[in-house]
């Protein structure tokens, strides 16, 4: 009989629990819980990510001499390897954007609140360690922007009294960022992030399992729908869906490979070095105030957003806390304003970058006698 | 069998999901075989190399050089004849060396043992022989050529 050898199974892996919990979760209808999603999409992003990263892997030679040919190598030689690449690079992005969503949307539905701050604690590891993946990501194809955005990210700590000239020196293990610097972005990016990361992530879902989705104070529960097999098959629609616009964007504009940088030949930078969109808030804030402001301002942000579920009282008592919700929205604004800020003013400097050239360039053209 | 149209329906919900299923799993398994089985050229595409009438002394009658990945080794026989072999061991990809005492090629791997003329001694771990390759005189050097040489009969 099938039910025997499946229930044998369950006993001998000491499941019985974990099957029961699975059996026993059900998903509450109310008016935000189509936010639900996000959490399960941002899972599947984060597993795409694990399996093409660990497919570049067979391919990727980590040197400053190699690492770009590599890449090189697996966009034009590898089979489908422009196709694993461009999915890797597409699908960080879109991890990054259902992480935001997710959290955002967790932090207005206060689904922080208790039992469920270790969640939100996790999360918020989990975000920072995501940016630590996007970050030491960046820099091993190796190319030019990859260069110099890594150059000023790992320049930013130093401006932090004490401790600052420790981090930098941390991450980049030379004096500049060089091949010692990629090895330790590599090592980070595929060895350090990926161990803790895994292991959070676990502890985030059995935890989801463990507490039941969280409903927001004063929300009306209509109903709700068993986790397994109804929602979770809604879940698998809603991941189809969002594979099938990754394969899509991914296929139709090709992640691209910048020239490589040589460490040799010291090249100016391009105008407009940026980083990945979601660090162009705080790339944008650096720029208006000073460097060691930011940093502290943005690291009490980071506490307060951090312990959150301790400083909501009103939310504790399952009270609605509107203080928080304007502060959630008022971070969602600034995130939003000085992203689109960031990149008017890169606009602004290749275009100003371009009129310089211009000027220098004589009347009638370069070729002109 | 049951006729109870619930069931049926069921069984049709089924068959529908594992076909989708298999629709978004094959190209995925597809495009994976496929990134996985690439094997990567040489980077040289060498045919031949050449080495010195003197690196081969009656003191050190032999020499490993690699032609496009390949070991090979050449040796001078006792009656001062240049011959180049395929250095590959047959039995399980060791390198063999040249014992000029004896004279033969030997495993060290497994003991496997072959002929001066790369045939494998029977007994030994080796089924079948090294390749021997073409040797051209050209005055003070000798060209190998990644060719097996055609035996005169």
């Amino acid at each position: 009989m099938s039910i025997g050898w499946k229930s044998h199974l369950i006993e001998a892996l000491h499941l019985p629990h974990t099957v029961a919990a699975i059996k026993a979760k059900a998903v509450p209808h109310h008016r935000s819980s189509i936010w639900y999603y996000f959490g399960g999409l941002a899972l599947m992003f984060f597993t795409i990510q694990v399996v093409t990263g660990v497919m570049l892997l067979f391919y990727y030679e980590p040197t400053s001499d190699l690492a770009h040919k590599s890449i090189e190598r697996i966009m034009t030689q590898v089979p489908f390897g422009w196709l694993v690449r461009s999915i890797h690079s597409w699908s960080a992005n879109a991890l990054m954007a259902m992480i935001f969503i997710h959290m955002f949307s967790a932090f207005l539905m206060k689904s922080y609140r208790a039992p469920r701050y270790v969640m939100w604690l996790t999360g918020i590891i989990l975000l920072l360690l995501m940016m630590g993946f996007g970050f030491t990501g960046y820099l091993l194809p190796w190319d030019q922007t990859a260069y110099f955005a890594t150059k000023i990210g790992t320049e930013v700590p130093k401006a932090l009294p004490f401790i600052g000239g420790l981090i930098t020196s941390l991450l980049t293990g030379a004096k500049d960022v060089n091949s010692t610097t990629l090895t330790r972005m590599f090592a980070l990016h595929v060895g350090v992030l990926p161990a803790i990361s895994i292991l959070l992530v676990v502890v985030h879902i059995v935890l989801i399992l463990l507490l039941g989705s969280g409903i927001p104070p004063g929300a009306k529960v209509t109903g709700e729908t068993k986790y397994f097999p109804d929602y979770l098959l809604k879940e698998v629609m809603v991941w189809l869906i969002g594979f099938g616009l990754l394969i899509a964007i991914a296929v139709l504009y090709p992640w691209e490979l910048g020239k490589a940088y040589d460490l040799a030949n010291p090249t100016e930078p391009t105008a407009g070095v940026h980083p990945e969109w979601y660090f162009m808030s705080l790339f944008q804030t650096l720029k208006v105030i000073p460097e060691w402001f930011a940093i502290i301002v943005f690291g009490l942000l980071l506490v307060f957003w951090t312990f959150v579920p301790f400083l909501d009282r009103k939310a504790h008592r399952a009270e609605k806390s509107p203080l928080f919700t304007y502060f959630g929205i008022v971070a969602i604004l600034y995130l939003c304003v000085m992203t689109t800020w960031a990149y008017i003013a890169v606009g602004n400097e290749r275009d100003a970058a371009v009129q310089e050239q211009l000027r220098q360039t004589p009347r009638g053209g370069p070729n002109a006698k | 069998m049951t006729n109870d149209p619930n069931i049926k329906r069921r069984g049709i919900l089924r068959a529908l999901l594992a076909g989708a299923t298999a629709v978004v799993i094959a190209p995925i398994i597809y495009v994976t075989a496929r990134f996985l089985g690439y094997i990567r050229p040489n980077d040289s595409n060498q045919t031949s190399a050449t080495v010195a009438f003197s690196d081969l002394t009656p003191e050190n009658p032999s020499k490993l050089i690699q032609i496009n990945d390949e070991p090979i080794l050449v040796v001078r026989e006792k009656d001062d004849q240049i011959r180049a072999f395929t250095a590959t061991c047959t039995h399980l990809g060791c390198t063999v060396s040249y014992r000029p005492q004896v004279p033969d090629f030997y495993c060290k791997c497994h003991q496997g043992r072959y002929d001066v003329n790369g045939v494998n001694v029977p007994g030994t771990r080796p089924k079948s022989p090294l390749t021997e390759l073409t040797v051209v005189d050209k005055g003070t050097e000798l060209e190998i050529q990644l060719i097996p040489k055609v035996k005169s009969s």
